[in-house]
C-alpha cells in the first residue's frame, strides 16, 4: 500500500512538473505576444529615449523571443526566475514576503470556511426542511451571489465607519511599533477580522451547499436505513457513515478552493490594502513585469497542484479504493 | 424555534463580547506629531537614481537634497531658485560656467560630512550608462563622451571641498535646471559595483541628507519618515513622523480621510467633494494648470510614413479645417460642468494660464458651435451625399474610432458626450477602451488615428519635445504635427533670449497653435487635494501640495 501510494505521488509530481513547465512556457509566450513594453511603462518627456533602449538591453528584451525563451529556460533549471523589473530584486525574494502573508491569510480563511460550513450543515441537517435549513439554503445563495467588493464595502461601512469597531484597511496600524507584544498581536487580529469575513463568506456558502447536498444524498441511500434499523444512533450514523461519504465531493472542491486562495485574493487584498499574491500578480501584469508575472504564475500553479494532491491523499485516506484511480 | 433563539443569542453575545474586548484592548498611541499621507500604490524604490513616480519624487525630495530648491513664484508664474545644499552661486558672464558655494553644515544620515566630491560623483553616476539612471541622457549642456557619460575632468573643478565649478559646452544655453539633481553619498555608492546598483540593498536602506530619514518601509503597507534632528533644515515644531500609507482602493482612502485615519489625499474626484465638504475636519484645495486632456488626431498618414517615410496628410485629420471643425463641435463646457464640477478650465493651447508672463490672455477658447462646425466641414468638402447622417468626401465616410485608456471614468463620460456631439454634425465616432499598457504601446508606435489622453506639463515650460516637426527625434509628438513657423520659435528657445523676446515668442506660439491646432485641447483638470485641518503651512501651487514637507506644522 505504502509503495503504491509513493508511486502514485511520484507519478503525480512528475506529471505536475510537466504541467507547470507548459504553464509558464505558455505565459512566457503570451506575455511576449501581448501589447505593451516594460521599458515604456511611463509616458514621460523627462525620460531620455536612450534610456529605454539601455533598459531593454539589460532586460534582454532586445534579443529575439526564441533566444529570450532559451535563456529563460536555462535559468529556470537553476531556480533563477530573474530579477523583477520594478522591484529590482530577485523574483523569488519579492514573492516570498507576499506569499507568506497569503499562505497565512488563506489557510485561516480556508479553515474558517470548512469549520463553519460543517457546523452549519450539522445544524440544518438536524432539522431538515425546517426554518433554519430553509433560511441557511437561501442565505448561502445570497452570500454566494454577493460580489466580495460589495460585501467588503458593506462590512467596512458597518464595522468601521458606523460602529468604529474595526480598522478600515491595512495589515497593521500605523502605530503598530509603539504597541506591546500582545498589543501587536491584537492589532493584527483586529485588522484581519473584516478581510477574513469578506474572503470566507462566499467560500462558506459554497462548502455549505456542497456538503448539505451530499449529506442529503447519502442520507437517502438504503444502507443508512439499514443502519437505522440496526439501532445505530443518529450521531454515529452521521459522523461515521454519512460524513465520510458526503465529504468526498467537498474535498475535491476544497482542494481547488484552497489552491485559488493561495494564488491570492485580489478583491479582498485591494479593498483592505493587504500585501498578498493577488495584488502582486495583477500589478506585475499591469507593469509588464514579465519575470514577476511568470514567478507568480509558477507559485500559483504549484499551489494549485499541491492542494489538489493533498485533497486526493485525504480522499484516499477516507476511501482506499480511490488509490487505483490516482495510480491510473 | 428554540434553536433559532439560541443561535440569535449566541450571535448577539459574540458581538457584545467582541465589542467589549476590542474597546478594552485597543492601545492608544501619540497622534500629535504624526501626519499620514494616503497614497494609492507602493513605491518601487527610494533611490533617486531610479525613482520616477510622483510619490517617489516627493519622498526623494524629502530625503535627498539638491544644490538649489525650486519654488513657484505666483506673481510671475514661473520658478525661483532658492539655496539648498548650495548657499550661493555665481554664473560666468557668458554662462560658460557656474560656481557653487556649498553649505558647511550638511551631514549624511550615517554621520559622514557632505562635500563637493558627492556632487561630482552624483553626476558621474547619473550619466553612467551602466547604472541606467532615470537621468541618463539629460546632460546635453555638459561635456559628455560618445555614450552620454559626463567627462568629469572637463565638466567639474573642485575649487575647495565646499566650492565647485561646473563648466558647460561652448554655445550652449545652460540653466540651473541642468545641474539640479538630488545628490547621493559617494562614500556609500562607491562600494557598490555600478552594474549592481540597480539591485543593491541601498535601494531600500538609503543614506540621506534631507530633513527626514527613512525609518521603515513595510512593503505595500507604509513608508515611514522620521525627522532628522541633525539636519540643517530641522526646526522646532517640525512634524516628527510622516507616514505614507498605501491604500490602493480610492473609496477606502476617502473613508479613512473622513475618519482621520489619514490626513492627506490627492487626486480626489470632483463627484466626491460634496460629501467631503460635510466633514468639518477637512480642507479642500486644488492644484491648477498642470494637466490637460486632449483628443489626439493623427495629422499624417502613418502607413505611408512607416512604410515609405513619405509624409502624406491623414485622410480624415490632415486638414486643419477638420481639426478646427471638430473642436467647435465638442461641448467641452458640458464635461467641465457636469463631470469636473468646474474643477478645471477650458484649454486653448498647451500653455497653461499659470505661466502668467507667457500666457496670452487675449486668446479666447473655442466656443461650442455645431453650426460653425458644420459650415467649416462643408467648406472643406464634406457632404452627406447618401443622406445616412454621416458626411462623405471623395468616397470616404467620416467615421473613426476614438481610443481611451480603460479605467478612467472622466474619459468614458467625455467620450460619450463627444460621440453624441460629433454625431450631431455628421461625424460617426466609435469609442473603444484599451488597457493602459496596450494604449501606450499603440501611442508610441502611432497605431491609432484618434485617442483621448492627457499631458502633465513640465515646469518650466517645454514645448519642443511635443510639437517639433522632426518626427525622428521627437517621439512624443504623437500626432506628427509639423509647422515651420512653430519650429522656428521652438528653436529660438534654445538660444539666449531676453525676457521680452521669450514672452513674445511664447505668445506667437500660442497664436500659431490656436490657428492651426495639432490636437483638440479639451480642458485643464485640477488635482483636488483634501487634507486635515491640523496640517498648517501646507503650500498648494503648481508644484503640487506635497512639497517641502519639513515646513509643515501641526496645530489643533
Amino acid at each position: 500500500m505504502k509503495k503504491e501510494l509513493l508511486v502514485a505521488i511520484l507519478k503525480r509530481i512528475s506529471t505536475s512538473l510537466i504541467v507547470i513547465f507548459l504553464l509558464i512556457t505558455f505565459i512566457f509566450i503570451l506575455l511576449r505576444l501581448a501589447p505593451g513594453d516594460p521599458t515604456q511603462k511611463f509616458l514621460s518627456p523627462q525620460l531620455s529615449p536612450q534610456l529605454a533602449s539601455r533598459v531593454a538591453e539589460s532586460f534582454n528584451l532586445d534579443k529575439p523571443v526564441l533566444s529570450q525563451y532559451f535563456s529563460f529556460v536555462k535559468n529556470l533549471f537553476t531556480g533563477d526566475f530573474g530579477y523583477s523589473y520594478n522591484y529590482r530584486q530577485p523574483v523569488l525574494s519579492v514573492i516570498k514576503d507576499y506569499f507568506l502573508f497569503t499562505l497565512l491569510f488563506s489557510t485561516i480563511s480556508f479553515f474558517i470556511q470548512l469549520i463553519i460550513s460543517y457546523n452549519l450543515v450539522k445544524i440544518s441537517f438536524r432539522k431538515t426542511g425546517g426554518t433554519i435549513d430553509k433560511s441557511l439554503s437561501k442565505l448561502s445563495l445570497i452570500l454566494f451571489a454577493t460580489p466580495s467588493f460589495v460585501l467588503g464595502l458593506i462590512l467596512v461601512y458597518i464595522f468601521s465607519v458606523q460602529l468604529d469597531l474595526l480598522p478600515t484597511s491595512g495589515l497593521k496600524s500605523i502605530f503598530h511599533d509603539d504597541f506591546s507584544f500582545t498589543g501587536k498581536i491584537w492589532d493584527y487580529v483586529l485588522h484581519l477580522i473584516l478581510p477574513l469575513i469578506t474572503l470566507s463568506l462566499a467560500g462558506i456558502a459554497v462548502f455549505y451547499s456542497y456538503l448539505r447536498d451530499s449529506v442529503e444524498e447519502i442520507f437517502n441511500k438504503s444502507f443508512i436505513v439499514n443502519l437505522k434499523a440496526g439501532g445505530y444512533s443518529d450521531r454515529e450514523i452521521f459522523v461515521k457513515h454519512i460524513l465520510p461519504n458526503a465529504a468526498r465531493p467537498l474535498i475535491s472542491v476544497a482542494g481547488i478552493e484552497f489552491g485559488i486562495l493561495l494564488s491570492g485574493a485580489l478583491i479582498t487584498e485591494v479593498i483592505f490594502s493587504l500585501p498578498g499574491m493577488g495584488r502582486l500578480t495583477v500589478n506585475a501584469i499591469f507593469n509588464r513585469d514579465f519575470p514577476l508575472v511568470i514567478g507568480c504564475s509558477f507559485i500559483a500553479g504549484v499551489m494549485m497542484i499541491l492542494s489538489n494532491l493533498i485533497a486526493d491523499l485525504i480522499k484516499i485516506k477516507i476511501d482506499k479504493r480511490l488509490l487505483k484511480d490516482l495510480l491510473q | 424555534m428554540l434553536q433559532v433563539m439560541r443561535i440569535v443569542k449566541i450571535f448577539f453575545s459574540s458581538i457584545l463580547f467582541l465589542y467589549l474586548f476590542i474597546s478594552c484592548n485597543v492601545e492608544k498611541a501619540d497622534l500629535t506629531q504624526k501626519v499620514v499621507i494616503g497614497i494609492s500604490a507602493d513605491l518601487e524604490t527610494i533611490n533617486p537614481i531610479y525613482s520616477f513616480s510622483v510619490d517617489e519624487g516627493v519622498i526623494d525630495e524629502t530625503l535627498f537634497l539638491s544644490l538649489v530648491q525650486f519654488e513657484w513664484n505666483d506673481k510671475i508664474g514661473d520658478v525661483d531658485a532658492k539655496p539648498m545644499l548650495a548657499t550661493s552661486w555665481e554664473w560666468a558672464p557668458d554662462s560658460s560656467y557656474v560656481i557653487f558655494n556649498l553649505r558647511d553644515d550638511v551631514f549624511w544620515s550615517d554621520g559622514k560630512k557632505f562635500s563637493a566630491d558627492d556632487v561630482i560623483y552624483t553626476f558621474d553616476i547619473y550619466s553612467d550608462p551602466k547604472v541606467q539612471s532615470r537621468f541618463y541622457g539629460s546632460f546635453k549642456n555638459l561635456y559628455t563622451d560618445y555614450d552620454n557619460h559626463i567627462d568629469l575632468k572637463k565638466s567639474f573643478e573642485v575649487l575647495s571641498p565646499l566650492k565647485i565649478k561646473i563648466n558647460f559646452i561652448p554655445n550652449s544655453v545652460p540653466s540651473l535646471l541642468d545641474v539640479v539633481f538630488p545628490i547621493i553619498p559617494k562614500h556609500v555608492f562607491e562600494n557598490i559595483k555600478r552594474e549592481n546598483i540597480t539591485t543593491s540593498e541601498i535601494n531600500f536602506k538609503p543614506v540621506t541628507n534631507g530633513a527626514y530619514k527613512l525609518k521603515k518601509w513595510d512593503r505595500n503597507q507604509m513608508v515611514v519618515l522620521k525627522a532628522d534632528r541633525k539636519s540643517f533644515l530641522y526646526q522646532q515644531g517640525m512634524i516628527d513622523v510622516i507616514i505614507f500609507k498605501i491604500v490602493p482602493d480610492y473609496n477606502s482612502r476617502l473613508v479613512q480621510l473622513q475618519k482621520d485615519e489619514i490626513d492627506f489625499c490627492e487626486l480626489v474626484k470632483p463627484i466626491d467633494i460634496k460629501d467631503l465638504k460635510k466633514s468639518k475636519n477637512l480642507i479642500i484645495e486644488s492644484v491648477k494648470g498642470r494637466e490637460y486632456d486632449y483628443i489626439g488626431l493623427n495629422n499624417i498618414d502613418m502607413k505611408s510614413y512607416s512604410d515609405n517615410k513619405v509624409i502624406k496628410k491623414n485622410n480624415l485629420f490632415g486638414s486643419t479645417k477638420v481639426r478646427q471643425a471638430l473642436a467647435y463641435a465638442i461641448n467641452r463646457n458640458e464635461i467641465l460642468t457636469d463631470y469636473l464640477n468646474n474643477y478645471g478650465e477650458l484649454a486653448i493651447t498647451p500653455i497653461s494660464s499659470i505661466f502668467k508672463l507667457y500666457f496670452d490672455d487675449t486668446l479666447e477658447p473655442i466656443e461650442y458651435s455645431p453650426d460653425l462646425a458644420r459650415k467649416i466641414l462643408k467648406d472643406d468638402g464634406w457632404k452627406d451625399i447618401d443622406n445616412d447622417g454621416i458626411l462623405e468626401k471623395n468616397n470616404l465616410k467620416f467615421t473613426f474610432t476614438l481610443y481611451i485608456p480603460s479605467g478612467n471614468p472622466l474619459r468614458e463620460f467625455a467620450g460619450t458626450i463627444i460621440k453624441n456631439n460629433l454625431k450631431a454634425v455628421g461625424v460617426d465616432m466609435n469609442l473603444e477602451k484599451l488597457e493602459l499598457g496596450a494604449f501606450l504601446d499603440n501611442l508610441y508606435n502611432k497605431k491609432m488615428d484618434a485617442w483621448m489622453a492627457s499631458w502633465y506639463i513640465q515646469v518650466p515650460l517645454e514645448l519642443k519635445i511635443f510639437w517639433y516637426s522632426d518626427l525622428q527625434n521627437t517621439p512624443l509628438n504623437f500626432v506628427s504635427y509639423q509647422n515651420k513657423e512653430a519650429d522656428k520659435i521652438m528653436d529660438a528657445f534654445s538660444k539666449r533670449l531676453t525676457q521680452e523676446e521669450k514672452i513674445n515668442n511664447y505668445k506667437k506660439f500660442q497664436n500659431i497653435i490656436l490657428n492651426e491646432p495639432p490636437v483638440i485641447f479639451l480642458y485643464w483638470t485640477d488635482d483636488i487635494v483634501v487634507h486635515n485641518k491640523k496640517i498648517k503651512n501646507l503650500k498648494v501651487d503648481p508644484f503640487g501640495a506635497l512639497q517641502k514637507l519639513w515646513e509643515w506644522r501641526i496645530e489643533y
